[in-house]
């Protein structure tokens, strides 16, 4: 990602696609999972919690910037954005991994705290991986700036 | 023109790295699901059916109840089922033993629960015949169920 040249054109291609995208399933789809609930079970208080859509207004945020900045040193810390977010995202969905309900005397319980560690793993290695591979991109390239100047 | 350059060793670290994370993932997610099907079909099929091997018995002798109850808890999944009930006091009248199973995974184990209820024509006649316990279930050590619900039904009716 780091070792190519990306035009302007295509940024802006790529920008507009992750908006595209981003604003349909962070905006359309819970808008309309919504109106579904809500004339389906009008009595019951299933509801899409407006948290979703202030995550998604930071995810299109850091997505889009992402998207325009790609193979940019700026890119970085927004797509660590992205996967901490993520993180931040899935546990505030899963209350930390313990969801209950109460239904007519019988309380249910369910515990998924250590399913939950590996379920972020993959977002919280994407954080890491991100600055890492910045890095190694970086000194290849001055390695290969060092030992053949006219290869760029 | 644009220059082409060989991706460096480091970025393939990174990418075997990521494939790990995420197959070790799928290999969780996957087996917890499988396992969570199976112990839910292999206990649903013991409690809806009829089955012989959960047997419980209610026994009165003068004023105390005593309520045994043994159940075969079967573990068709992947990983170690364990199977706690409880009894949340304070209860008037009323002794749970806290009882517990191991069972690993392939296996059967046979949990044996007893309540002592005493002064039993009390207990009916009152208002509240709650007795609240707890059933927990957990597939060591991902998931983990606890369902809080009634004990009282399994106070034999009419005190004898």
């Amino acid at each position: 990602m780091y070792g190519k040249t990306v035009t302007t054109r295509k940024r802006i291609l790529s920008a507009v696609w992750a908006l595209v995208v981003n604003v349909v399933f962070w905006i359309v789809i819970p808008y309309y999972v919504g109106v579904f609930l809500a004339g389906r079970v009008p009595e019951s208080a299933l509801t899409v919690p407006s948290f979703v859509y202030e995550f998604g207004i930071l995810f299109i945020i850091l997505e889009v910037g992402a998207a325009f900045f790609q193979g940019k040193a700026v890119a970085v810390p927004m797509i660590s954005g992205v996967a901490l977010l993520t993180v931040v995202y899935i546990w505030y969905a899963t209350n930390g991994g313990i969801l209950g309900v109460e239904t007519a005397g019988i309380t249910i319980a369910l515990s998924f705290r250590i399913l939950l560690y590996v379920l972020v793993l993959p977002s919280v290695w994407a954080a890491i991986r991100a600055p890492l591979a910045y890095m190694v991109w970086r000194n290849a390239m001055k390695a290969e700036l060092s030992t053949s100047p006219s290869a760029v | 023109m644009q220059v082409k350059r060989k991706t460096p060793r480091g970025i393939w670290v990174l990418r075997g790295v990521t494939v790990a994370i995420v197959l070790v993932v799928l290999l969780v997610v996957g087996t917890v699901a499988y396992s969570a099907y199976e112990d839910y079909s292999a206990i649903r099929a013991e409690l809806a059916g009829g089955s012989q091997q959960a047997s419980g018995a209610a026994v009165i002798r003068g004023s105390t109840e005593t309520v045994s109850l043994n159940i075969t808890v079967p573990n068709s999944g992947l990983y170690p089922l364990n199977v706690t009930l409880t009894c949340d006091y304070p209860t008037a009248n009323v002794v749970c033993q806290r009882t517990s199973v191991n069972v690993p995974p392939g296996q059967e184990g046979v949990l044996r629960f007893k309540m002592t209820v005493s002064n039993v024509s009390q207990f009916e006649s009152s208002a509240d015949r709650v007795i609240n316990g707890t059933v927990a279930i957990s597939m060591t050590p991902f998931v983990g169920l606890t369902v809080g619900t009634d004990f009282g039904g399994f106070v034999k009716s009419g005190g004898g």
